[in-house]
């Protein structure tokens, strides 16, 4: 037995038929019918975001309305932590926004679950040709398009710049010359020394997002899933390796114990009041240190790397909802949220990483931290592309949560490296068959 | 017409508690991840949750939990009923300064007591190392972070025990004190042979609701600890959150919903037969 969309056993129709049998529907019969010579269409479009975000996507809708007057965009922000509770249960009570945004590792989800609307009718043949190819495929499953790709954003290593003068450490001058994971050992031990630091480092990974550790596991040389992903690999000397060698951040006592992966702490905040030296965070996260740390002095450099380089898949895209009503009005709106001008002023207005391909190659004129900024872009070149393949599994949702309570315990329980992949490996394997 | 009296109570109640009560159980019966195709799976969520080892722990967690909240969240009410039941300058203010946390919201307690426990700068780990002890890792230790979830809720709870404690204690006749005094009873003896006997049935309300609050307790453990570290503090509630939210498991999620429904459900009825049997061994003395 299978139905689709609405929650089991409940039918919109019946209950809406149920509610007007009851009467409940005598205030729609007795409004006052509207003219059609004002016909205005409303589309709704739900976000997460910082303020930065907020403006972003205000001032493309203010620019929409030059252009389309006859349009209005409903602009709804909920806090990321809610975000898709909400867009879930908005689904489930199909009452979803027209447009939402998404990030890429759950494009994957709903796109299976039918709940998106294939794009690929409504797009020009080569429009993915725009992106660079790590996007795009984000974006696809089983060769259908799901969302575009609206900004991405990476990890990198911020690092305070007094500590690391008077220290005398070197900062790598290109992404080729970033630290090895033994050098990036070395310094954080020398910061926990000498640099009057209560902890060297923290990495962002908190509230469940374990997805955030496995550049650390591409950087080593291993991989989560084998490459037809259908089976786990962490249970290889390499993912045992990588488990181990972040554990030992925790061991060594290098970083906070509350910055595990499931702790709430905010580490950006460790950061700013100069409880750390360095800290492993993302590009959006400039503008809070540039508000927030009036005494430290910081720059960001690139990620450790091992026998290869890696960082991580962040950023979002904008997705359309099955069932909207307004199906022409949502896929204008979201061919010119996502064209190439208003992607470039979206991109700097929001202080965003850019997705397309001429804009990442085109030095957008930052208005801030342009250092830091390149650092960024560049590093974002690192993300490999079995990790995206990954991470865009319908499925993923679940392996991350099973990997978050894994790592948890191995970074704060004492469970050993080799016990953790075996968890992880039986739990995917698990997951995966179903 | 008793019918017609009730009819809004039953209204609102079968709209909210028992339609949603049967809808979870029907969702129980099936493979749903709340956004796309449901498919009947017959009762393989409830053959899955006897062998979820993650069940079984967050189950231990929410007793371990209940079994420190809720002794200690009467034990603690009832002492700071008795006392501030006595005449005394500020009494008042006192049972207000109690009975502040039980009116602010669980979530805004629970943010409060998180900066106020947090390793790195919190007032207690301050206030530890300036009376010259170590600091320690309350919310980021398996062995202590339990034990910080146990120590806010008795924040949050001892003011609503007190105030049914004093309302207990306010109802008992002076007489009977006067009594034992005439007869030579010592405080301690009329505590213990008037007031804890006499306190008995508000004892057994206020056991009743704290053990259905310690097994339905979520946003502190949300905001404080996410479960974390380890598996240290999944409770119940927590772990059904997580199935339905971060693994879009919602099949699953209400069969071990009606699972806890059932476990609540059980231990109340065990608690209401042992407290009736009280009542008539008491009657009958």
């Amino acid at each position: 037995m299978s139905k689709t969309g609405s929650p089991p056993g409940i039918s919109r129709r019946r209950t809406v038929g149920a509610l007007a049998g009851a009467g409940l529907s005598l205030p729609i019969i007795l409004s006052p019918v509207r003219g059609n010579s004002q016909a205005r269409t409303e589309i709704t479009l739900a976000i997460w975001g910082d303020k930065g975000s907020v403006t972003a996507y205000e001032n493309v809708i203010a620019k929409y309305k030059t252009v389309r007057p006859d349009v209005a965009v409903k602009f709804e922000v909920t806090p990321f932590g809610q975000y898709y509770q909400q867009i879930d249960t908005r689904l489930a009570g199909r009452q979803a926004p027209d447009l939402f945004r998404v990030e890429f590792q759950v494009v994957g989800r709903y796109a299976r679950s039918r709940a998106l609307m294939d794009l690929t009718p409504h797009l020009p043949a080569d429009f993915g040709s725009a992106f660079p190819a790590a996007f795009w495929q984000a974006v696809n499953l089983d060769g259908r398009t799901f969302a575009i790709p609206q900004n991405t954003d990476t990890l990198a290593v911020f690092y305070n710049v007094d500590i690391f003068n008077r220290l005398g450490i070197r900062i790598p001058a290109g992404l080729a010359e970033s630290w090895s994971w033994a050098e990036f050992m070395d310094i954080a031990r020398l910061l926990r020394a000498r640099g009057g630091v209560r902890y060297s480092f923290a990495m962002l990974w908190q509230n469940s997002q374990a997805y955030r550790w496995l550049p650390f596991l591409y950087q080593h040389g291993g991989q989560l899933l084998s490459n037809d992903l259908k089976t786990p690999e962490i249970e290889s000397a390499k993912g045992i390796e990588t488990i181990a060698w972040t554990q030992n951040w925790f061991k060594e006592g290098l970083v906070p114990p509350n910055t595990a992966v499931k702790s709430n702490e905010q580490p950006q905040a460790l950061f700013a009041n100069g409880t750390l030296g360095m800290y492993i965070g993302g590009d959006w996260q400039m503008p809070y240190l540039d508000q927030n740390s009036p005494d430290v002095r910081w720059n960001a450099t690139y990620m450790p790397r091992d026998v290869a380089m890696a960082s991580d898949l962040g950023g979002s895209c904008t997705a359309v909802w099955r069932e909207t009503r307004n199906p022409e009005a949502v896929m204008d709106f979201l061919k010119f949220l996502t064209s190439e001008t208003v992607q470039r002023d979206f991109t700097l207005d929001g202080q965003f990483l850019p997705v397309r391909s001429a804009l990442i190659d085109g030095k957008l004129a930052y208005a801030s931290r342009r250092d830091a900024r390149k650092v960024f872009l560049e590093q974002a070149t690192t993300v490999p592309p079995h990790l995206v393949q990954t991470v865009v599994l319908p499925s993923f949702s679940r392996i991350n949560q099973r990997l978050a309570d894994q790592l948890d315990l191995a970074f704060t329980s004492g469970q050993s490296a080799e016990l953790t992949a075996k968890n992880i490996g039986a739990t995917i394997s698990t997951i995966l068959r179903t | 017409m008793p019918y017609i009296f009730i009819a809004p109570n039953l209204l609102l109640f079968s709209l909210f508690m028992l339609f949603p009560l049967c809808y979870a159980m029907f969702i129980s019966l099936h493979d749903w991840d709340l956004v796309g195709d449901t498919s009947f799976a017959g009762l393989a969520n409830y053959s899955r949750l006897v062998t979820d080892p993650l069940f079984w722990t967050a189950l231990r967690q929410t007793l371990l939990y209940a079994g420190g909240a809720v002794p200690a969240s009467l034990a603690l009410g009832m002492l700071a009923a008795v006392g501030l039941n006595q005449r005394m300058p500020g009494r008042i203010f006192m049972r207000s300064i109690f009975f502040m946390p039980v009116v602010v919201s669980g979530v805004a307690t629970a943010v409060i007591a998180s900066w106020l426990f947090n390793d790195n700068y919190g007032v207690i780990n301050a206030l530890l190392e300036r009376a010259g002890l170590s600091r320690v890792n309350w919310l980021s230790s398996p062995s202590w972070a339990l034990p910080s979830l146990i120590i806010t809720t008795l924040w949050l709870r001892v003011g609503f025990c007190m105030i049914i404690y004093l309302a207990a204690l306010q109802s008992i006749p002076r007489t009977y004190y006067e009594a034992a005094r005439i007869d030579g009873a010592s405080a301690l003896q009329q505590f213990i042979h008037i007031t804890w006997p006499l306190l008995r049935p508000a004892t057994f309300l206020l056991l009743i609701i704290n053990v259905i609050y310690s097994f339905h307790v979520f946003d502190l453990v949300f905001v404080m600890t996410g479960g974390g570290p380890g598996f240290s503090t999944t409770v119940l509630v927590q772990y059904i959150f997580n199935l339905a939210f971060a693994s879009s498991e919602m099949g699953y999620a209400s069969a071990m919903g009606i699972a806890l429904y059932a476990l609540i459900l059980a231990f109340t009825v065990l608690q209401w037969l042992a407290g009736r049997r009280s009542e008539v061994a008491m009657g009958g003395g």
